[in-house]
């Protein structure tokens, strides 16, 4: 028998929460509903338990070539105390996983990466780390892990916190107390908003008292924010919105990061790494089909597989698409051959019986002067 | 009548697929159940039948939708659309609000109400089904 996994906060989910087994977890799709949460994300604050995420340490006097050798970007110039947004390739230069890689010390790292690539990763990387000295130690388990989303976010987690959290960029992260408990904060997200990822060390799901502790006050204090729990709906909304991938629906291990807009994270110079050779072959003959963002330019809602088309031809398929909340009208990502990728090219989505017409848009989808991190530094 | 948490209005048709029916005159309005928009949550689109359309018993003649999910409208009877619910444009919360009201869907002209209206359930029957529908 398949046992459904749960995290640290399950009973708060449960009497709280609508469930759904995701990843083999069950979590909460949502709490009062996917709209509201997403309107607290954009105009205040929201808290997600990501504890599903998986997490490990990597540790040892080789974790800075082990790291540059199975990821794609500059691991040797990331700072201790930063971090930055990666992701593993394949030989072949297709996907593993994208991940956030955090220098917590000069040899030390912890990578975080999907729920539904625990397993996978995990071998991957103990596969390929055999000729580094390292180790690598899984702690998805033992350490809980919130967002704190939202322009509202440093505001409430600074009522608990013994730090000035004004002093952490973006991608910065360092140990705190947060009400009394040891935890990692990370001014890093999902969701396109300003806001702080939260690792509870210490946590155990057997023993989530620390979890609960950290996760009760960071509601209580955000009452007056009126903070909202957010489910894995919102979460999935937000991201989309923000224009981030999926694993999964929006890249896989067909796609490779050029593909996906994701060149800012490879680092073809650096030393040796898996999926070189691959990557620098397709941006030397041209990538052929990249992922876009379309808006929907009329009522209707564009969702993942959808026919893509341009003059009755169909050009490929939507990889992710919902409703917007927060622009109110359909959104989605999906792959076009490169040359209809341009802003404002006129396509049509197929819904159904139907074609909507939609245009391509950049990334994130929101108005980010209103919308989003760079908005709330204003 | 009540089934769990779900309205079931006495006097009203229902199908398994939960829309429901209501017999006016020689037309049929049609809409979703209170189970159906419970099961949705948010309605935030309606994909509305034009009027003047053909519908065919059991095919689909539109959707309601959440943000993450579809749910075909199967037409409960064959016929032709006489009116729609333009409300449901602006507001498709109508739907969640009162589903066996301001949020019907359309309005049908029946082609073989006699022959199909026995395909129906009457409140008592849906509600059954209901039963065995909720854990």
């Amino acid at each position: 028998m398949l046992v459904s996994r749960r995290t640290q906060l399950y009973d708060f989910h449960v009497r709280n929460g609508h469930m759904v087994e995701f990843a083999g977890f069950e979590m909460p799709l949502w709490y009062q509903g996917i709209v509201p949460e997403c309107k607290a994300v954009r105009n205040s604050v929201g808290i997600f338990d990501v504890s599903h995420m998986g997490r490990v340490l990597i540790s040892g006097e080789g974790s800075t070539a082990f790291l540059d050798y199975v990821t794609t970007n500059d691991v040797a110039a990331l700072e201790v105390g930063r971090a930055h947004y990666s992701v593993m390739c394949n030989e072949k230069g297709g996907i593993i996983d994208d991940i956030v890689l955090n220098r917590l010390a000069e040899k030390r790292y912890l990578m975080v990466f999907n729920a539904g690539n625990r397993e996978k990763d995990l071998a991957w990387l103990k596969m390929k780390a055999e000729r580094f000295s390292v180790e690598i130690q899984h702690i998805s388990d033992e350490v809980s892990m919130f967002a704190v989303q939202g322009p509202n976010a440093q505001r409430v987690l600074e009522e608990i916190c013994n730090e000035d959290l004004s002093q952490i960029p973006r991608f910065g992260g360092r140990y705190v107390d947060l009400d009394g408990v040891k935890a990692t904060v990370t001014r890093t997200g999902y969701t396109g908003e300003d806001g702080f990822e939260v690792f509870t060390w210490d946590s155990p799901i057997e023993k989530p008292s620390r979890a609960v502790t950290v996760w009760n006050a960071i509601l209580d204090h955000g009452k007056s924010s009126h903070i909202q729990p957010c489910g894995l709906g919102a979460r999935d909304v937000l991201r989309l919105e923000a224009g981030m991938c999926l694993y999964g629906s929006d890249i896989t291990e067909l796609t490779t990061p050029l593909q996906a807009r994701l060149s800012f994270v490879v680092k073809l110079t650096k030393n040796e790494f898996i999926g070189r050779d691959a990557l620098a072959r397709e941006k030397a003959e041209g990538v052929k089909k990249v992922r876009v963002g379309l808006k929907v330019l009329e009522a209707g809602i564009p969702r993942a597989e959808y026919d893509i088309l341009k003059d009755s031809q169909v050009l490929g398929k939507v990889t992710s698409g919902s409703f917007s909340p927060t622009t109110n009208q359909g959104i989605a990502m999906g792959y076009v051959p490169r040359e209809y990728s341009k802003i404002g090219e006129n396509m049509e989505i197929r819904v159904r019986v139907k074609n909507l017409r939609a245009a391509i848009t950049s990334f994130p989808f929101y108005d980010t002067s209103k919308y989003g991190w760079q908005r709330t530094q204003a | 009548m009540k089934i769990n948490d779900y309205e079931v209005p006495e006097g009203l048709y229902y199908t398994k697929e939960h829309e429901w029916v209501k017999l006016e005159g020689s037309s049929c309005r049609i809409g979703v159940s209170d189970y159906a928009q419970k099961s949705l949550h948010e309605v935030v689109f309606v994909d509305l039948p034009k009027v003047g359309a053909k519908i065919v018993r059991s095919q689909s003649l539109g959707s309601v939708e959440s943000v993450k999910a579809v749910a075909d409208v199967f037409a409960p009877i064959s016929g032709e659309i006489t009116e729609i619910n333009v409300k449901l444009v602006d507001s498709p919360e109508l739907v969640n609000q009162q589903p066996y009201g301001d949020g019907w869907i359309a309005v049908v002209k029946p082609s073989n109400l006699e022959a199909e209206i026995k395909n129906l359930l009457d409140a008592r029957g849906y509600a059954d089904f209901l039963k065995t529908q909720i854990k």
